[in-house]
């Protein structure tokens, strides 16, 4: 069974439509990318199954149940755990106390605050625990969003585009986590801008222009895609 | 509760300080007496209003309601009723409760940003200081006399000076003990980060609602009680002192001189100014009046500027440079 159904799902802002009548669903286990240009809708997508907001239309699923109208932080009690593109600092907690909080979501205080050490070092952020996410780098504040996601030990991650701005070597300690991640059953859905990236680690992607999805298939088959090509290179004729 | 919480319980020096404390009273004359009473009285307000200014990050102007709940309402309930004051401390402190509770409520249901919800706290304690003043069941504008404290416990009376002196100890004590046992359990975790970042907090799984409602609901209770003890102590129950915007103020204003958010910080801050601010108010008031506001003003700009953490977290910075 799917363990995320989307089904139709569309958002208007006023006159704009952020996403349009999308659907798509990814079935346990699975690794599935998520690209488009800029403002193509993929953040505010992440918005509506992450319970972050309203969709204007249609339905999500999260193992069968819909959760449309669910808090977010319900949604990560029951599996479902996100990470924000803009990454999100806290001007007065360490590291440790940030991903500790994570961890309370399913442990007591002591377990949580030994849990959280361990997914700081197994993002790489060992020797980091007591510097506030301010004084981190841009890699490091991005595997801090990541080590927020695995410590509410989640079935289900979405990654909003948690290597860009990288260099390619550093997208070397993220992608390890996430394959871990995988391998132990995590689902993941990830928006990433970066091809040579997502095209190696996801099994399936999902292509979005102008908030609609326009292609879906293998890394391979999106590249060969027509639809994709022009919609990043700009040889399409708007409507 | 983190190991931290019972190692600081254990540790000499809380129990130094009040044992210090608790002797004053037989060292003091009454005036000083008096001006350490009036300061711990803040110093438990200052320390209250931190769970929900400081550790929570939300700055609530709505805290004189809540003292004045607990002033006016213990005090009508004894005066015109006849109600033993222990309940009417209960009652006042259940009523202090549901009201911080429904502000969480309206926050979080309209989604109030800082300054919003600041300005919205502000109006219902304008509202019920108002609404006081026109109530004559609450002693209306003239306030309310408290029959003669004659040390009876049963009756809520300690005896005046030294037995007020004594019940303010420990409830400023208590406040302290209930920041530091926030701060060192999940719900400490979980203000702290709402204060940083609502949307952030929510995506680790912190429930926005339960935990705001938590910091206000305790934290008007115990200004609530506080306010119960300060009218028995003042044996007076006037609103424009207990029900007066002007009071959160000076609470707010104490919270931030000494530190936000740390446990000991508010109650500090309360100690560095409130003798100074009653001295003054005492030598000059009709000389110089508000003179102390003035004082406070550009101690505050002093402080923030020195050291934006407060004096405590200054305190601390050199306690670690030191090792
Ligand atoms: N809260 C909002 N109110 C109004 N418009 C919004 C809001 N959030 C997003 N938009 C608009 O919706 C569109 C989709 O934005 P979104 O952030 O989802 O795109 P994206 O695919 O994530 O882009 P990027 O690759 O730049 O991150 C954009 O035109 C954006 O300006
Ligand atoms: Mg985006």
């Amino acid at each position: 069974m799917a363990i995320l159904a989307v089904d139709n799902v569309s958002k208007r802002f006023g006159g704009l439509v952020a996403v349009d009548s999308v659907s798509f669903s990814v079935a346990e286990g699975e690794i599935l990318g998520i690209i488009g240009p800029n403002g193509a809708g993929k953040t505010t997508l992440f918005g509506l199954i992450s319970g972050f907001m309203p969709p204007s239309a249609g339905d999500v699923k999260f193992d069968g149940a819909s959760i449309v109208g669910v808090a977010p932080h319900l949604l990560v009690r029951r599996g479902l755990s996100r990470s924000f593109q803009i990454v999100q600092t806290f001007a007065d907690m360490s590291t440790l106390d940030v991903v500790t909080t994570a961890a309370l979501v399913r442990r007591p205080l002591l377990e949580a605050i030994d849990y959280a050490g361990h997914v700081l070092a197994r993002v790489g952020l060992q020797g980091k625990e007591h510097l506030t996410p301010k004084q981190l780098s841009l890699q490091d504040k991005k595997l801090l969003e990541v080590a927020k996601c695995v410590a509410t030990d989640p079935r289900l991650v979405l990654l909003d585009e948690v290597m860009a701005g990288l260099t390619l070597a550093e997208t070397e300690a993220p992608l390890a986590v996430i394959r871990e991640l995988n391998a132990q059953g995590v689902t993941i859905v990830m928006i990433e801008h970066v091809m040579p990236v997502i095209m190696r680690l996801a099994q399936r992607m999902i292509v979005l222009n102008f908030g609609a999805k326009i292609a879906e298939g293998t890394p391979q088959e999106i590249v060969e895609n027509k639809a994709v090509v022009d919609a990043y290179f700009g040889d399409h004729v708007d409507a | 509760m983190r190991p931290d919480f019972y190692r600081t319980l254990l540790s000499p020096w809380p129990w130094l300080v009040l044992t210090v404390g608790a002797v004053m009273p037989l060292l003091l004359p009454n005036y000083y007496l008096h001006i350490l009473t009036v300061t711990l009285i803040y110093a438990a307000l200052a320390s209250a209003w931190n769970i929900v200014g400081g550790i929570a990050g939300q700055i609530s102007l709505a805290h004189s309601l809540f003292v004045g709940a607990g002033a006016m309402l213990s005090s009508a309930l004894l005066v015109k009723l006849g109600v033993n004051m222990w309940l009417g401390m209960l009652a006042a402190a259940a009523v202090s409760a549901v009201i911080g509770a429904l502000v969480s409520f309206i926050d979080y249901r309209f989604r109030l940003g800082h300054l919003s919800f600041a300005l919205i706290t502000l109006a219902f304690a304008e509202m019920a200081e108002i609404y006081v003043i026109g109530t004559d069941f609450l002693g209306g504008a003239s306030g309310l006399f408290l029959p003669r404290d004659t040390g009876d416990i049963t009756q809520f009376q300690f005896g005046g000076g030294r037995g007020a002196y004594w019940v303010m100890l420990g409830m400023t004590a208590l406040c302290i003990l209930v920041n530091l046992a926030i701060l060192t359990s999940p719900l400490g975790y979980n203000l702290r980060s709402m204060r940083d970042n609502e949307n952030a907090a929510q995506a680790i799984g912190v429930g926005l609602l339960r935990n705001k409602t938590l910091a206000m609901t305790i934290s008007a209770v115990l200004t609530s009680i506080i306010g119960t003890i300060y009218a028995r102590y003042l044996t007076f129950a006037d609103p424009y002192l207990l029900a007066s915007p002007v009071l959160t103020i000076e609470i707010v204003l104490f919270a931030t001189v000494g530190g936000l958010g740390s446990a000991i910080g508010p109650a500090l801050g309360a100690f560095l100014l409130a003798p100074v601010g009653e001295i003054l108010r005492g030598q000059l008031g009709d000389k110089l009046p508000g003179l102390h506001y003035f004082i406070y003003g550009l101690v505050v700009i002093g402080v923030i500027l020195a050291s934006p953490g407060g004096v405590w977290s200054f305190i601390k910075s050199l306690g670690r440079r030191r090792s």
